[in-house]
């Protein structure tokens, strides 16, 4: 049974730290909370179904265009509606509240074109799952624990070696040392806001493989990807990985005794543990001390 | 016209929570989320009271709105120590676990199922079943809302809330306990919004936790935004725009499959757009920093 609890969360739990790694990438670079950022899971899980579902692509191809437009989006958010804020020099507060807006308009749009009811990628039936280390687990979720790996070392790989990934690593440390060599602050927010949206994308054909698809999915994904983001240190790529495995197991085990409807206030019980003890989680650094 | 004097009512109930919130977030400057949290609880109790106990609504309106108090003193504990968007987040998630506590102690609130048949308000011995009487039973509250809320806001103490929002630490520095008067605005803000709920619950005659989710605290927050931060009047033009205007989009016949999300789609882009334009809303005084 416990070993069933733990290949539960860490499935929940890979996904958590894909979803709070997308998260963690922009965050570090715009220090604001991108809530849309659920959103566009859900878009990815839709773009997937309409690929692969409606008009019958293969499957890879399906995802790797689903993956590819909700990037794009991402970039559209932050052109069409945090490049104006940014000009004009606000508050992270109204950019928290502006991406609610686009979070309400993005979902409900969604919920207007595929209706509210619940949508699934499975085309067969459910096949049974291996017995391993005594928990059954299925090939999908094999998947997913294979695909969230190799997405975080992708990208762990690529912000830590290649060119662009220094400079998105230089923006976000000192955004005023990067101008000075010559790095163009607005391109490696594109750069970010494109990377952090693919994977928000991923992570959004994740769940809909584990689970089913639906227009409100995005929201759970967002809380969950915040909660796992400030466990684990706000912008921190360790800290993603970190927050995300530990919320994935939290709520598994904490369901062990209670009702499965209990995961939410387990999260968020942790959610506010944190901000009040640890609010730079972690692995996070106190750097912005005044603020918290 | 009955369908009319419904929308006034609602109306009605969400000025209440558009006052309420102002305080809390426009004229102290803490930016709170969870607002139909302190509704829910202000809902659940009167109408479990009323259901189970057999309590007169009117008592179980004043136990509900001590009840949501409590909860806003428990909820101004993260604004003694977080700020700005992280406040927000923090009071986002007790709004969620609020919510989520109404939809699984099934033991306690049936969960999904809801609450059916809560009974209405008496006078005399007579239901107030009548819309025309219940909108009138709101619009007293509208107005003891709004005169507390004024009062305090034009009063010393509301000087020190304006000097909260502007700065905390010059605040503090001329010996005032800002603590206190954090405290003490989330549970006047709290017992409105516990009104407003107790309102809805014995007006609808069945409250279930989907009336309470995290959207309808963004839409009770946009309705303060989009009239004006720190100025009552606006909280009244913003909820009554934003519940009477989509309602229009019903009289153009369309389906509710269609006018729901087409409703919530124009509150996010409206959210958008103040946020870009004039995030101090139509007739605000003060704007986020």
């Amino acid at each position: 049974m416990i070993e069933q609890i733990l290949f539960n969360g860490l499935i929940a739990g890979s996904i958590y730290a894909i979803i709070a790694l997308g998260f963690a990438i922009i965050y570090r670079t715009v220090k604001f909370f991108h809530f849309a950022h659920g959103v566009i899971c859900a878009a990815g899980a839709y773009l997937a179904y309409t690929f692969f579902i409606l008009l019958g692509l293969d499957s890879l191809l399906s995802f790797f265009l689903s993956i590819i437009i909700a990037g794009l989006l991402g970039v559209c958010i932050d052109r069409f509606v945090y490049l104006p804020l940014r000009k004009h020099k606000t508050s992270n507060l109204v950019f928290l509240f502006a991406s609610f807006g686009v979070f309400i308009f993005l979902q409900n749009l969604i919920q207007l074109i595929f209706g509210a009811q619940i949508l699934t990628l499975r085309t067969g039936p459910i096949k049974e799952g291996h017995h391993f280390l005594g928990a059954v687990i299925t090939d999908t979720q094999i998947i997913i624990i294979v695909a969230s790996l190799v997405l975080f070392i992708l990208t762990w790989l690529f912000i830590q070696k290649t060119k662009l990934g220094k400079a998105i690593r230089a923006v976000a440390d000192d955004p005023i040392g990067a101008r000075v060599v010559g790095i163009n602050s607005e391109k490696i927010i594109l750069a970010v806001f494109a990377i952090g949206s693919a994977l928000a994308g991923a992570a959004g054909i994740l769940i809909s493989l584990e689970t089913n698809i639906e227009p409100t999915m995005g929201m759970n994904a967002i809380l969950k990807g915040i909660i796992a983001s400030i466990v684990g240190g706000v912008g921190s790529i360790p800290g993603a990985l970190f927050g995300g495995l530990f919320l994935g197991l939290a709520e598994n085990l904490g369901i062990w005794k209670i009702q499965a409807g209990w995961k939410d206030t387990i999260a968020f019980a942790i959610l506010i543990i944190f901000l009040l003890l640890r609010p730079s989680g972690i692995m996070g650094v106190k750097t912005d001390k005044e603020k918290l | 016209m009955e369908y009319l004097i419904h929308i006034l009512i609602i109306s009605g109930i969400y000025i209440i929570l558009s006052l309420s919130l102002n305080l809390i977030v426009g004229f102290t400057g803490l930016a709170a989320l969870g607002h139909i949290a302190f509704a829910c609880v202000g809902a659940y109790t009167s109408s479990l009271l009323a259901l189970n106990l057999g309590v007169s609504p009117w008592i179980g309106l004043i136990i509900g709105a001590i009840f949501a108090s409590v909860l806003g003193a428990i909820v101004s504990f993260p604004s003694l120590r977080l700020k700005g968007d992280y406040l927000a987040i923090a009071t986002f998630g007790l709004g969620v676990i609020v919510y989520s506590i109404a939809k699984n102690w099934v033991g306690l609130t049936r969960g999904p199922m809801g609450l059916p048949g809560i009974p209405a308000f008496k006078i005399f011995g007579y239901e107030i079943n009548n819309v025309w009487a219940y909108l009138v039973l709101v619009l007293i509250f509208v107005v003891i809302t709004y005169v507390v809320i004024r009062n305090i806001t034009k009063s010393p103490f509301g000087r020190i809330l304006t000097a909260v929002r502007e700065d905390e630490i010059a605040t503090e520095a001329i010996g005032k306990n800002v603590n206190k008067y954090k405290l003490i605005v989330f549970v006047v803000g709290a017992f409105f919004a516990g009104i407003a709920g107790s309102l809805y619950a014995h007006y609808i005659t069945f409250i279930d936790p989907s009336s309470f989710t995290i959207m309808e605290s963004i839409a009770v927050l946009l309705m303060v935004v989009f009239g004006g931060m720190a100025s009552l009047g606006g909280s009244f033009i913003g909820a009554s725009v934003l519940i009477i205007f989509p309602e229009l989009l019903r009289f153009l016949g369309m389906p509710s499959s269609v006018a729901a999300p087409l409703r919530q789609m124009i509150y996010g882009l409206l959210l958008i757009i103040l946020m870009i334009w004039r995030p101090q809303g139509l007739i605000g005084k003060y704007r986020f920093k």
